[in-house]
């Protein structure tokens, strides 16, 4: 339906049923003060004019050719067929597609999307998503609190520091006690006391994590505490074994990588899923399918809402009541389109890239490879000066890698590299060109 | 509406009700819990074995339209749960006092039976609650 809005004679008549004479009188009670009195802003623009506007601050944008920034946000192809289908107005501007007597269409993709995640992560259960990795993480803490009934949660060194922050501003108020703690030295705070241990892999440097040692660290020690993964770009789930084959607990991923634009840090995905036995505390929305009482026609609706604030009240586990749809959806016709041969190539063009990336670095003066562990497609490098390494890239018209002391201060001269499979041979090629050269000019100085 | 309140039973405010057979207790929700609740579609029990205190909850009771919680009537040991509720959560609805009945319990302090309700007292609750 279109929005229609109240004409003059509808206002009139709506004022006269509350008996009130006029807009104003309306809002008598709130004071003086605080009523705007008028907006500050120009004249209205013709529609030449506007797009002239548009445009001129459009320009003002630097389109990189070509990027090795990752660090959470990633460039990955989109295939055309994503925008068609996410375009079509009975997607594109349906609003809580949740009422099973009018959004058949919407719960039926939103399904498709839980099976899909499920298949692909090998987790039981998948729910219809979250509004991004970062919370995705802070819910499954909160769940696992409650699972538990523990309050102290451990988030291991290597979880991308945003989502550290997150996390505990989300869980402010929860009750619950965060500790971050080095993988190597997570036996020490072990205990029957934890409710949660939070890891990322691939972490934030890219390392990744030998899931099955950590497991039997923690199960042996934390026997109740539940393990919960987390990953930034869950393309590697072409070639790397998925969650559901380890002894996750509960596994979340940023789905963004999946047919969703890096646009300006946003909108993400949050992926959320778990084993079967807590499919009665995982939070948000699930979309089950039935059959008719009457019939054998098949048909869609959300299950399981106990758990939500409008049945539990202030006992709810969770509040979020609504899903990233549009996301989901392109996470869904990204990875149909796909397929299974599709990702597996996506993954393996990711993972070798970067290798090649990473083996060419290797051989340049004055820098150095970081990682101890295997990596994907994101690794960190000792560079001899971050801030004339930037400047080159940018020069070149390549998007930088991340400086690390953004978040480390002390990783003064370490740069997060990522590559994907849009990095083409000649901006690689550019790319150790100019780290050459940043060391070149380094020597110089010397 | 008529509810089922059978005499021999001890009653709690938050509508439980336990049978007492030497010291063991049987718990479950009543027949007007169950009405207010409406359809029971899953109960989450304790495990055997733990030790809870008068008071706190020890289940989750949820239905079509809200989740409620059973209320430990006595301190004590949970010694059984009935699992047939795990397939037959509408047993709560269709029998409270008999196939629905959720947990026993090895109590373990007399004087704590002094502070349940009798039917007397528990139907005035009932009566002013209705109001």
């Amino acid at each position: 339906m279109d929005f229609v809005s109240h004409d003059n004679d509808t206002i009139a008549e709506m004022l006269k049923v509350i008996g009130v004479n006029n807009i104003e009188e309306l809002f008598k009670d709130i004071p003086k003060n605080l009523i705007l009195n008028g907006l500050n802003l120009p004249e209205g623009l013709s529609e030449p004019d506007v797009l002239k506007n548009l445009k001129e601050l459009g320009v003002k944008n630097k389109i990189f050719a070509n990027s090795f920034l990752g660090a959470g946000c990633y460039f990955h192809y989109i295939p055309t067929l994503v925008d068609f289908v996410i375009s079509r107005s009975e997607f594109y501007t349906s609003y809580t597609p949740y009422q099973a007597e009018a959004s058949q269409g919407y719960l039926q993709a939103i399904f498709e999307y839980q099976s899909v995640i499920s298949r692909l992560t090998q987790m039981d259960v998948a729910n219809a998503s979250m509004y991004d990795g970062s919370t995705a993480l802070a819910e499954a803490a909160i769940m696992a609190s409650i699972i538990t009934r523990k309050n102290q949660v451990i988030i291991l060194e290597g979880v991308h520091p945003e989502y550290i922050e997150v996390v505990k501003t989300y869980c402010w108020g929860q009750n619950i006690s965060f500790k971050n703690v080095s993988i190597e030295k997570v036996d020490d705070e072990l205990n029957e006391e934890i409710a949660a241990v939070l890891f990322q892999s691939p972490n934030f440097f890219g390392d990744i994590e030998d899931v099955s040692i950590l497991a039997k660290k923690v199960k042996e020690k934390s026997p109740n505490c539940l393990l919960i993964q987390c990953m930034t770009d869950p393309t590697c789930l072409g070639i790397l074994k998925p969650p559901g084959k380890t002894e996750i607990d509960i596994f979340v991923a940023e789905g963004q990588s999946f047919g969703i634009t890096p646009s300006f840090g946003g909108p993400g995905l949050g992926i959320f899923t778990a084993r079967n036995k807590f499919l009665r505390k995982i939070p948000g929305r699930l979309v089950g399918k039935t059959k008719e009482i009457n019939g054998d026609r098949e048909g869609f609706l959300l299950t399981l809402q106990a758990r939500e604030q409008h049945i539990r009240r202030e006992k709810a586990s969770s509040n979020i009541c609504t899903n990233q749809a549009l996301c989901s959806l392109s996470a869904l016709v990204y990875l149909i389109s796909l397929g299974k041969t599709g990702l597996r190539e996506i993954a393996t063009q990711n993972f070798q890239k970067a290798h090649y990336v990473k083996n060419k670095i290797k051989l340049i003066p004055g820098y150095k490879i970081l990682n101890k562990k295997p990596t994907y497609n994101e690794f960190i490098v000792k560079c001899p000066n971050v801030d004339s390494l930037i400047q080159e890239c940018s020069k070149l018209n390549l998007l930088p890698p991340l400086p690390l002391s953004k978040y480390y201060p002390e990783m003064k001269d370490v740069v997060l590299v990522c590559v994907t499979e849009l990095n083409s041979k000649e901006s690689i090629e550019m790319f150790i060109k100019a780290l050459k050269l940043v060391n070149k000019n380094e020597e110089e100085k010397v | 509406m008529e509810f089922k309140f059978p005499d021999e039973l001890k009653y709690l405010q938050t509508h439980e009700w336990v049978r007492i057979e030497d010291n063991i207790a049987t718990v479950g929700i009543t027949d007007y819990a169950q009405h207010q609740l409406g359809d029971i579609v899953y109960i989450e029990l304790p495990e055997i074995g733990t030790i809870v205190e008068k008071g706190s909850n020890v289940a989750e009771i949820e239905s079509v339209k809200a989740v409620g919680e059973l209320v430990m009537p006595l301190s004590g040991k949970i010694i059984e749960i009935n699992t047939d509720l795990s397939d037959k959560p509408e047993s709560v609805n269709s029998s409270p006092y008999g196939t629905g009945w959720m947990i026993r319990i090895e109590f373990n302090n007399v004087s704590e039976i002094d502070d349940l309700l009798t039917v007397e007292a528990y139907k005035e609750v009932v009566e002013a609650e209705k109001k």
